[in-house]
């Protein structure tokens, strides 16, 4: 099982990395928030220096290449139902659910180094964070990425169709981003999206995210986001071995 | 003493599957498959012919434990198809109606996951072996999506046979390839009942089944209709076919029953059944001059497995394809 899981990320992995051009694209979207966008933080951010709007905006940068980046990842599976490949997978001796977990797994390992390229690109910028707030992002932001793309793979399973997919994202990621706080802290937000923003499990992720960069790995917040996220991932990554399932019969 | 039975690959025995859909307009239920029995046996390549729709997909499917039956039982390969799949799917190689090439990626990388996840003790020599079997090499390292049909097509074979199944289902191979590519994947499934390869083959062109299949199935809503060896069908609706088309087809048919085995109209085409073609002709000839019968086109044919399907669905074949 465990065998097939790997042997489906290394094949993934090698197909993302067959084209390096669209990766890298992927790598620089990041670095150019932190570089261009920060900066329009700087005059909110208390204390107004470009450092001050930095912490709060590389966890935010480094949840939204989790999300977004991994909630679109869902379009190659749509491609591989209709080649019939991933139905060929299914016949084959392989363990179904690597089929999904290959592409989760590799989604991950992406994050992750897009999350290194942005902590360097944040840290050249004067951004100081400790050994292990950096773990507990990192694993903060494998959570938010697994719920995202497996969400994401459940829901092209379950769709089917490219049009369909890309409306319902952006039906979701919208209001998903606004009301998390990912660009614009939600402390300046009036009271009624400030009372509805708990309900979006990304603001919990977001809060701890600055907390982190703020030094405070024991602040409520921690605890709270990785509970939410943990439980989340669980759930959708459940959800899409079953979608899986469906059309494999 | 009991004879020697043929070892079967595959023995299904009722197999039914029915599929819902929900519109808006409420649920519609499909009969797809309405209890079909195959009987294949090693090595041999078995045709499964039949129009758009009849439900040989859905059976294909069935078999290679992607859709469970409704009903119905199978064993292939001496596995039971429902309670030991994992084992089923070791033992086929599965190439479906959309082929299963990514195009995002090259045929060797594509040949090679195969290789692996069937565990191959040696998975890079398989994939050398088989691309050069299917004269890829020189095309394996390209992004598939460079590759035209009839190439992608023989990649699709390629990955189903890398790990030398005894069993190999091709769903509709040739659908969509140029003459030529099309000859050439037949020579290649030829070749295939040399090295002992099982092939279950559905499709829809007569002359596909009649070329490869050493025995084959006809279906027809679900059902079987018919089953033999091509020359087995053909030699039961008749001999040979003539065909014409005559100014009264329905007293010209009438004036030639008593010549034939039987005669078939289809608006104005009249197929006349009879066992022996070439001393039928000039009877049936002169009969028609006798009766003052206008003549505009005649033509002899050996009869074809679109006789068979027309004699036991009452529609050709074409017809069949068209309506659904």
């Amino acid at each position: 099982m465990i065998r097939h899981a790997a042997l489906f990320t290394g094949y993934e992995l090698r197909k993302s990395f067959s084209n390096p051009v669209w990766p890298l694209f992927g790598l620089i979207q990041p670095v150019l928030y932190l570089l261009m966008f920060a900066p329009l933080l700087k005059t909110m951010t208390p204390g107004g220096t470009t450092v001050d709007a930095l912490r709060m905006f590389t966890p935010a940068a480094m949840l939204m290449i989790a999300v977004f980046g991994a909630l679109f990842s869902g379009f190659g599976l749509i491609a591989d139902l209709r080649n019939g490949s991933l139905e060929r997978h299914a016949v084959s001796p392989a363990w179904r659910p690597a089929i999904v977990l290959g592409r989760v797994a590799k989604d991950m390992v992406m994050l992750v180094l897009q999350a290194v390229l942005v902590l360097v690109v944040a840290f050249a910028m004067g951004v100081r964070i400790g050994v292990v707030e950096l773990v507990l992002m990192l694993l903060l932001m494998a959570a938010t990425g697994l719920f995202a793309s497996s969400l994401s793979q459940g829901l092209a399973l379950t769709v089917r169709d490219e049009n369909g997919m890309s409306q319902t994202l952006n039906m979701f990621t919208l209001p998903l981003m606004l009301l998390a706080g990912l660009l614009v802290p939600i402390a300046f937000a009036p009271s009624w999206m400030r009372f509805l923003a708990p309900a979006n499990p990304l603001y919990h992720a977001v809060e701890a995210g600055r907390a982190l960069f703020h030094g405070r790995p024991a602040d409520p917040s921690v605890p709270i986001a990785f509970g939410v996220f943990v439980a989340l991932a669980a759930l959708t990554t459940m959800w899409s071995m079953r979608a899986l399932r469906k059309i494999a019969g | 003493m009991k004879e020697p039975i043929p070892q079967m690959i595959i023995q299904a025995r009722g197999l039914r599957k029915t599929f819902t859909t929900r519109s808006r307009k409420g649920a519609q239920t499909v009969e797809a498959v309405r209890g079909v029995d195959l009987d294949v046996a090693e090595g041999e390549i078995f045709g499964v012919l039949g129009p758009n729709g009849a439900g040989k997909t859905t059976t294909i499917r069935m078999l290679a434990t992607l859709i469970v039956p409704d009903a119905g039982t199978a064993t292939i390969a001496g596995h039971d198809l429902l309670r030991e799949p994992a084992a089923v799917r070791r033992a086929l190689g599965y190439v479906s109606q959309a082929g299963g090439v990514e195009d995002t990626t090259s045929a060797r990388a594509q040949v090679l996951m195969a290789a692996k996840v069937h565990g191959l003790a040696d998975p890079k020599r398989a994939t050398a072996e088989v691309l050069a079997r299917f004269e890829l090499t020189e095309l394996a390292d390209r992004p598939a999506r460079t590759l035209s049909g009839g190439q992608k097509q023989r990649v699709a074979v390629a990955i189903g046979l890398v790990h030398n199944p005894p069993l190999l289902f091709l769903d509709e191979p040739t659908t969509g390839l140029d003459p030529q590519n099309r000859a050439n994947l037949w020579e290649r499934i030829r070749q295939l009942r040399e090295s002992g390869t099982g092939v279950l083959l559905s499709t829809h062109y007569l002359d596909e089944a009649d070329a490869l299949c050493d025995r084959l199935v006809i279906v027809d809503h679900g059902v079987i209709v018919a089953e033999g060896t091509p020359a087995e069908l053909k030699r039961e609706v008749s001999g040979d076919v003539i065909s014409l088309r005559v100014d009264e087809p329905e007293r010209a048919a009438a004036t030639l029953k008593p010549l034939a085995r039987e005669t078939r109209l289809d608006d104005d085409l009249l197929r006349v059944y009879v066992d022996d073609g070439e001393r039928t002709l000039p009877v049936l000839l002169r009969a028609l001059q006798e009766q003052r019968l206008g003549l505009t086109s005649i033509a002899l044919d050996r009869s074809t497995l679109d006789d068979v399907f027309l004699a036991k669905t009452g529609r050709t074949l074409r017809d069949a394809g068209a309506a659904a």
